[in-house]
């Protein structure tokens, strides 16, 4: 055991946090949110304490877990450029979705149990660097969260919640098969026990035939592209964020997507360079299929959760096609799409949660000339379908402009330059959808057609929460080298590395 | 070094909108004030930069003084945030935050009676005004397309300003989000074709600072295939910003907002920031001589069908928008044969042709500030008739003259300068522009197309002239018509104020190119063969009252404009002429065609709608179908018949469990038998 104990502490906190509010029933209920929110601030304090680090290498923590017979795996913890950030959203997000929900009235306890574990399993895929730790922390984002639509979701909550676990599971099981095939050859290759650490099968990389990594970057490519999601593998998404409850959805979104596309960058790209090659085609198409067709779907969505699932979708697409070009600032701008997808989406969630809360439905047929009823509500969801659709100045801006860039110049490289139509038609799109959804639900007559009387508009501490957020997107919109200089340290030479 | 300061310019008005968003409602008028102090600070600001700059060393070498830091890098390539300041910059600079701060005065009148929203409205303009200060400041184009989409953001929230909660109830409020939606798409559109442009460029060059991309060195260095692109893609850019053919059809429906609003749009801000693109990349266009004919093309065909619709208009504000979508076509008009005569000249070395060019890019960007100038003009005296009347029909108006008698006398100011009146400020620029399209008409081999170009210029010339009178006419002039009779005379003097400011500069602004300012604004290349903008002295006056009236052209456009006015005086004044007998009491197709603005919404709707609706409605259908059915499908399939909603209902997690388990075993059996025939492992 070596190393400092920050990282396993970082990890271990929400688990703690969700131990406590789990026996926090009957009269001690009303605590519940109050010890959760504590929590979370610990775990937000610590990402912030890493976030200003100098080297975050000091940071490394690694230890013994499981020894015997020729099989080994560890506890090791660690960050990186490409972590940090999703470190560091995880660990604002999940306070802010916390509050955000503070009138969660039903078993309390139990919600913020759920919302805390999902925050363990969360931290700890972003830091383990042993295959084995990773596969065990990606399953325990599962199971919190089948329940917590199942418990907590809208009227097909139990349909969605299996589909959402069969299908994530599914895809992680075939990811497993991908794990063993790298841990066996990587053991015969280095010629010594089977060892599950990120850096042991690293080292074998140069030893992976072509034939191998091709098959096995396929395997894996499949278990992460499910989660990113990309089309056609995407439709358990929709259905699990319309009956998620708000903060399960700004969580799935918000982070549990880039669990794929980390482990894409993490897992694919740095130990399956020749796979990548090979399959780097059907990624670029994928990703362009998913940006084109999630846009399409969004407009033709009448509940404005699945729109923003379906817009989703199409991010996740550019950060497919930005990974797919396999240069430095293709992975460079994935990650940052990731970090900007992952603080925009989280407003857009809450706000669309909130309208269905708070005005009754969120049916967009429904609705209309919100905006002189609800001015803190229609603010906010301007700003967030604003900066969703790229508006410059905004964090989504840098993340689309470099991707689409980077892509631009693999089409030079490959000299397809007529597919620089394509990135561009799924930003007109993205601009379409967004202001015609606004045009129905926020402007023109007040609708008549939904009893707007218990309607009353957000209170402060939504307003607050949302507008950290917001603060956030500007922030970052406004120097995007905050986030991009952790990015650079990992990014920069990628390509050259492995 | 005031110029060093410049970041100030767009900075201040961005506070304000900060401040005012945020405590507007505790300040007098809403923070209108504040707003009017920023505008006036950076119009003070302004022009402590340009006297500066323009009396400095720079000015003559090398043109521009710029100062940045590194923002960002992309690909390895730093981008940086910073400051140009040139002759453009300063000229845009100025006639933005004058006319922006005039509106701005006018607005506490205008906008009066508006209560608590009167604190968004203030916020909006002045975040309107930090886009175009800080495009007109920018150091590169990344920097510009932040500040050129921020306008974008702010035409969208005020076009939509009425879009809920309308005074006038709830059809024009449906109508204003509509507007509003419109103008963010339709710019969006040429948005995305600019971004294109600047991927083409930042690939090919490595950077997008104005000092490297216009570098002729590095111009002439790269590929000219990628410039064409390149410049074709940006240009689409200012098409969808200016509201050229074929993306024009956002600028009349964005008349929904308030009058303001549209002054704003129309003189300082917004659609100036295409032609100010343009400008900008005059040296990168003129790389290659099609460009710059697409350029006059799309110019001198938007100024001719724009002016048409509004020949039959009847709301007073729809016919100043066509009017708009008119003149900046012949600043495009105007910058494309400029730029052709340029490439011209730069192929064949002829200075002479170079010159001829430069004029073209003179007029375009004299006309671009005198156009601010009468057409902020003529919205706000607009504004004033509407405030009177609370009508935009002009059926309904007429006789107002007696009544307003400043907005009256104003407007017909703002009238003779756009018609080009001799020696009003529109004169001088409009016909240096049909000068320079017949100019280019007699040289290179699609000179017969700039001679078409040029005879559209003068119909449009003529038909600019009838419909201006025809609305000044109809308004001020005749008996009171319904609401004219109600109207409550003339507005107060916050709007009246700056209607005779701004009537003054329609009418005199004309005369920089007199005092010799010309010089200001025109473009060349300099002693290091670098493009420059300014720096070389003024041809003054004797020249260009030389160059215009010794032309025999310039004498049939002021016929032209003469009889027009004439025709027009005829129609709507003495009424002896009935204008009812040229289009058969408007069953002509013409009349029609003029009045549905020759079909554009209607094809804008049929294509947007098929493309748009009609395709997603197929996509979803496929998402729910097919592939969704094929996933639920294959469920079943494996848990047995439709078991899956009915089992889920009851949450029992067990029988997933065995399945999940199943399929684990299964995939694994598959996979190991894969590995045994690739032989992997």
């Amino acid at each position: 055991m070596e190393g400092s104990f920050l990282l396993p502490a970082l990890v271990l906190v929400p688990l703690i946090g969700a131990i406590i509010t789990l026996f926090m029933g009957g009269k001690r209920q009303k605590y519940a949110k109050y010890t959760a929110f504590v929590t979370t601030l610990v775990i937000l304090a610590i990402a912030v304490v890493l976030l200003l680090a100098d080297d975050l290498s000091a940071y490394d923590f690694s230890a013994n877990w499981i020894d015997t017979a020729g099989v080994k795996m560890n506890l090791i913890f660690r960050v990186d450029g490409l972590s940090i950030l999703m470190v560091f959203l995880t660990s604002v997000l999940v306070p802010l979705a916390l509050v955000f929900s503070y009138k969660e009235g039903d078993r309390p306890n139990y919600f913020y149990t759920l919302l805390l574990a999902i925050e363990f399993g969360l931290l700890g895929v972003y830091t383990s660097a042993d295959y084995f730790l990773f596969y065990i922390m990606w399953e325990v984002t599962l199971i919190p969260f089948y329940f917590l639509i199942s418990w907590y979701g809208g009227p097909r909550r139990h349909y969605a919640a299996i589909k959402f676990l069969i299908y994530t599971h599914v895809a992680s099981l075939v990811m497993l098969i991908g794990f063993f095939a790298l841990g066996f050859e990587a053991a015969a290759i280095n010629g010594a026990g089977v060892n599950f650490s990120f850096d042991y099968i690293n080292s074998a990389v140069g030893g992976f035939g072509e034939v191998f990594q091709t098959l096995v970057f396929g395997l894996l490519f499949f278990g992460f592209a499910v989660k990113m999601p990309a089309v056609p593998f995407h439709t358990w998404l929709p259905d699990a964020h319309t009956e998620a409850p708000t903060a399960g959805s700004v969580l799935l979104a918000g982070v549990m997507l880039k669990m794929g596309s980390y482990g894409i960058i993490r897992i694919c790209l740095e130990n399956l360079p020749l796979g990548a090659v090979n399959w780097q085609n059907v990624m670029i198409f994928i990703g362009v299929l998913s940006m084109i067709y999630g846009a399409y779907a969004c407009i033709a969505q009448r509940d404005l959760k699945k729109m923003v699932a379906y817009s989703s979708i199409s991010h996740m697409g550019l950060v497919m096609v930005s990974m797919g070009c396999l240069s430095d600032i293709g992975i460079e701008f994935a990650i940052f799409q990731m970090f900007a997808h992952g603080l925009i989406s989280a407003m857009l969630f809450m706000v669309c949660g909130w309208a269905g809360h708070s005005v009754g439905t969120r049916e967009i047929p429904l609705l209309g000339g919100l905006a002189g009823k609800l001015p803190y509500f229609a603010t906010f969801m301007m700003f967030a379908f604003m900066a969703s659709l790229g508006l410059p100045g905004l964090i989504g801006f840098w993340g689309e402009f470099g991707i689409v860039y980077a892509f631009y110049e693999w089409m030079v490289a490959n000299n397809v330059i007529y597919l620089l139509v394509l990135p561009l038609l799924s930003l007109l799109l993205t601009a379409g959808y967004y202001l015609w959804a606004m045009q129905r639900t926020l402007f023109g007559k007040l609708t008549d057609r939904i009893d707007l009387s218990k309607a009353h508009d957000m209170d402060r501490i939504e307003a607050i929460v949302l507008g950290a957020l917001a603060f956030l997107v500007a922030i970052y919109g406004f120097w995007p080298d905050l986030a991009l200089h952790y990015i650079d340290l990992y990014a920069i030479g990628f390509f050259g590395v492995i | 070094m005031i110029v060093e300061y410049v970041w100030l310019v767009p900075l201040i008005p961005i506070l304000c909108f900060v401040l005012v968003g945020f405590f507007g409602n505790h300040m007098h008028q809403g923070g209108g004030y504040l707003s009017i102090a920023g505008a006036a600070a950076s119009f003070i600001i302004s022009i402590a930069v340009s006297v500066e700059f323009w009396t400095s060393a720079a000015y003559t070498d090398p043109g521009y003084v710029t100062n940045s830091i590194t923002w960002f890098s992309l690909g390895g390539h730093d981008v940086n945030l910073g400051y140009y300041v040139d002759s453009l910059a300063c000229l845009v600079m100025l006639f933005a935050s004058f006319i922006s701060m005039l509106i701005f005065i006018y607005s506490l009148g205008y906008m009066g009676d508006q209560g608590g929203r009167k604190r968004r409205y203030f916020a909006e303009v002045s975040l309107f005004l930090t886009g175009m200060l800080g495009l007109a400041a920018s150091s590169n184009m990344i920097e510009m397309f932040v500040f050129w989409e921020l306008m974008g953001l702010c035409s969208y929230l005020l076009i939509g300003f009425w879009s809920f909660n309308h005074p006038e109830g709830d059809a024009k409020a449906i109508n204003a989000a509509s507007a509003a939606k419109k103008a963010f798409l339709v710019t969006r559109a040429g948005d995305v074709c600019l971004m294109g442009g600047m991927f083409v460029l930042f690939q090919a060059m490595g950077s997008l600072d104005y000092t490297v991309i216009f570098n002729t060195a590095n111009l002439n260095a790269a590929n000219p295939d990628t410039l064409f692109l390149a410049s074709l893609l940006i240009f689409g850019g200012a098409i969808g910003k200016s509201a050229q053919f074929p993306l024009m059809d956002w600028l009349p429906d964005a008349m929904a907002g308030p009058t303001t609003v549209s002054a704003l749009i129309h003189a300082a801000t917004m659609v100036k920031a295409g032609v100010y693109l343009v400008a900008r990349c005059f040296p990168l266009f003129v790389m290659n001589i099609d460009v710059m004919l697409f350029v006059g093309v799309i110019g001198g065909v938007t100024a001719f069908f724009a002016a048409t619709m509004a020949m039959n208009n009847m709301n007073i504000k729809k016919v100043l928008a066509y009017s708009t979508l008119s003149q900046l076509g012949y600043m495009f008009l105007s910058l494309g044969a400029g730029g052709y005569l340029m490439a011209l000249g730069m192929q064949s070395g002829d200075t002479a042709l170079m010159a001829a060019g430069a004029l073209g890019y003179t007029a375009g960007i004299l006309h671009m500030a005198n156009h601010a100038f009468f057409k902020g003009l003529l919205f706000l005296c607009s504004g004033s008739v509407i405030h009177s009347c609370g009508t935009e029909d002009m059926r309904l108006m007429g006789g107002l003259g007696k009544k307003m008698k400043i907005t009256s006398i104003t407007m017909l100011i703002g009238s003779l300068s756009i018609a080009g009146f001799p020696f009003f400020a529109g004169f001088w620029s409009k016909d240096l522009v049909l000068e320079t399209a017949l100019d280019a008409a007699g040289n290179g081999a699609c000179g017969w197309i700039f001679l078409l170009l040029w005879f559209l210029g003068v119909v449009t010339a003529f038909m600019t002239a009838f419909y201006m009178f025809r609305l000044w006419y109809m308004t001020f002039a005749g008996e009171p018509r319904e609401n004219a009779q109600k109207s409550h005379g003339e507005s107060p003097h916050s709007m009246t104020i700056p209607l005779c400011v701004l009537s003054c500069f329609a009418f005199a602004f004309g005369f920089v190119l007199l005092f010799g300012f010309d010089g200001l604004f025109t473009i060349g290349l300099n002693a290091d063969g670098l493009w420059q903008v300014g720096g070389v002295a003024g041809a003054g006056a004797v020249h260009y009252f030389l160059e215009l009236f010794t032309n025999p052209y310039t004498y049939l456009t002021i016929i032209l404009v003469l009889g027009a006015i004439f025709l027009a005086y005829l129609m709507y004044c003495k009424k002896t002429v009935d204008p009812g007998k040229f289009n058969k009491h408007g069953q002509a197709w013409l009349y029609k065609a003029c009045a549905s603005r020759w079909w554009l919404p209607e094809i804008y709707n049929q294509v947007s709608w098929k493309l748009g609706y009609g395709v997603a409605k197929c996509v979803d259908f496929f998402d729910r179908q097919v592939i969704d059915g094929t996933v639920n499908g294959l469920s079943n399939a494996v848990i047995g018949g439709g078991e899956l909603a009915r089992k889920a209902q009851d949450g029992n997690a067990h029988t997933y469990a065995g399945v999940v388990i199943g399929g684990a075993v299964a995939l694994f059996a598959v996979a190991l038998i894969l590995f045994v025939v690739y032989g992997g492992i």
